[in-house]
């Protein structure tokens, strides 16, 4: 498995960036990659600089800030659960940032300041995080740990789905509800990246090193403790990490499903459990999948979302993961 | 030497308090319910309890975490595994609190006899190999204190036994160790016995001394008696 780790580091390094040029230059106003190069030196036309550096460049990162978090959200609470099924989606985590979006939008507070909508978001997934680890004792089956997320999905979606019948007839909040149920990244600005790249970026390097303890971890909390590791400190770590990764993404692009779920189980039935080696090739891998699954949200029509793709995608996965290992 | 006073913990533990010299195998029996496991996780600081824990002197608790993962090693009786760890990998784990040196791995899988199983997942082992491998992981610390919990669970005769010789042979070295048992007549090879009744220690030393008719009809409600039966060891012992 070793021998793997820098080809399939390199592989997902090329997929990333063959998906960061893709993003670069397709859209309505279709470049050629020579065409992005230049204008990303600087040089070519006007038009072309405009669209790479003030639209596409924006979204890409947002793109590779949300995949990668919620990629490396989903390998930690995998991990801090002992679960392979466990992620921010299926536990509502998601889902409790969105609602605190959801209600600081519908309150009208997105317009006091940009950083209004982040910070609700993060405040419902920490909410969130709170029930889930209050509602099943770690360790616990996973149809427990399952069932307490679906319960959490409904009520958190209960409450979005009130905010959103209520706002009905206001059709700038009701649309922007509904960015967040759907998930996107069209029309992100630089002030969005500000939001949130240094933040998740800042969280997967405080990430990256618990690989060692992770993989601990996930083979018994005591075993770990007796084994040397502090159980108690590294559990709030965890906690806050994912937390504030899958906060930040769903605060710019809205709920996007499915990638903490499916990125960490496939490369883990790739190249192994080890977290020193899964946690930044999931990063690599949910950031291509984010930017993959948003192409064709370009040129198909606009109900065809980054959280409608990465759902259909991620959908299917599921349930042949389900299939294959029942639980 | 390790030293316990005034373990309290509701039902579970009451009021129990021994020590215990290095370089002694301790079998620690007592019914289901009595307080075995409970009283392992207390000696390795994995449960808040009323009372001290000391080793060597020092309190347990104020021990550092990495220090503790090298001073005592705890086998807890789960066996489950969620993710595909090759077994190497799993045992290497022992060496934590070491930097990850990879000592004595080999030596370790080599002593619970699963060095064929060395890059297997453990995912896909028996619950028997399984017991081995978290074995062998606790022996790679190298800790000089040893808590296991019911060591000999789903292993088959032989491994039992090469467990038992296993602990014999690291109290020979110097270690100290507690192992939690269900089978009264491997007890007897253990230097000394600790019974546990209900969250009390109702019997603590040599094996003959402690494993009385009486202490057995009292604590387990089974008759003992003197008899002809099988008895099973290893080759050349």
């Amino acid at each position: 498995m070793k021998g793997r780790t820098w080809p399939a580091a390199l592989g997902l390094g090329l997929l990333l960036l063959v998906a960061v040029v893709a993003s670069l230059a397709l859209g309505d106003f279709t470049l050629r990659p020579l065409e992005v190069l230049r204008a990303l030196g600087g040089g070519g036309d006007e038009l072309a600089r405009t669209v790479v550096w003030d639209l596409r460049m924006p979204r890409t990162l947002v793109g590779l800030a949300v995949g990668g978090a919620l990629a490396a959200s989903g390998v930690a609470m995998q991990a801090f659960f002992r679960n392979s099924l466990a992620s921010p989606g299926l536990l509502g985590v998601s889902a409790g940032g969105a609602l605190g979006a959801v209600t600081a939008l519908a309150l009208g507070a997105g317009a006091v300041s940009l950083w209004t909508v982040p910070a609700a978001s993060i405040l419902g997934a920490f909410l969130a995080t709170g029930a889930v680890m209050l509602l099943a004792r770690r360790g616990s089956s996973p149809e427990h740990l399952l069932l307490c997320g679906v319960a959490l999905n409904a009520i958190f979606g209960a409450g979005t789905s009130f905010l959103l019948a209520l706002n009905a007839g206001q059709f700038q909040v009701s649309g922007q509800i509904l960015f967040w149920l759907m998930g996107g990244i069209e029309n992100r600005t630089w002030q969005h990246v500000w939001i949130s790249l240094p933040a998740i970026v800042l969280c997967s390097a405080l990430l990256l090193p618990l690989g060692r303890a992770l993989n601990l971890l996930s083979l018994g909390e005591p075993s770990a403790q007796s084994l040397g590791v502090d159980v108690g400190r590294l559990r709030w770590q965890l906690i806050a990490l994912s937390t504030v990764l899958t906060a930040l993404a769903t605060a710019v692009g809205g709920m996007v499903g499915f990638v903490g779920l499916v990125v960490p189980h496939l490369l883990r039935l790739a190249f192994g459990p080890d977290h020193r080696r899964l946690l930044p090739l999931s990063m690599l891998g949910g950031a291509a999948l984010v930017l993959l699954c948003d192409l064709p949200t370009r040129f198909l029509p606009g109900g065809m979302r980054l959280g409608v793709m990465t759902a259909l995608l991620g959908g299917p996965f599921l349930l042949w993961m389900l299939r294959r290992n029942p639980c | 030497m390790l030293r316990a006073e005034g373990l309290n913990l509701g039902s579970r533990l009451r009021a129990v308090s021994f020590h215990l010299e290095a370089g002694l195998a301790v079998a620690v029996v007592g019914p289901n319910g009595a307080g075995k496991s409970t009283l392992l996780q207390a000696l390795a600081g994995l449960l808040r309890v009323e009372g001290r824990v000391s080793w060597q002197g020092r309190e347990l608790s104020r021990i550092p975490f990495l220090e503790r993962g090298r001073t005592l090693a705890w086998l807890g009786q789960e066996s489950h595994a969620e993710f595909a760890f090759p077994v190497r990998e799993v045992v290497a784990q022992g060496r934590h609190a070491w930097g990850d040196d990879g000592q004595g791995v080999e030596a370790a899988l080599a002593a619970l006899d699963i060095s064929y199983l060395a890059q297997r997942p453990i995912t896909q082992l028996s619950g028997g190999e399984r017991r081995r491998v978290f074995l062998a992981r606790a022996l790679a610390t190298g800790a000089p204190l040893q808590l296991w919990d019911e060591p000999a669970a789903n292993l088959d005769v032989r491994h039992a036994l090469e467990v038992v010789k296993l602990a014999q042979g690291l109290a020979a070295h110097g270690s100290t160790l507690l192992v939690t048992l269900h089978d009264l007549r491997t007890a007897y090879r253990f230097h000394r016995v600790m019974v546990l009744d209900q969250g009390r220690l109702v019997g603590f030393g040599p094996p003959a001394a402690v494993l009385t008719p009486e202490l057995i009809r009292t604590v387990f409600r089974v008759e003992a008696r003197q008899g002809q039966a099988m008895v099973l060891e290893l080759p050349g012992e």
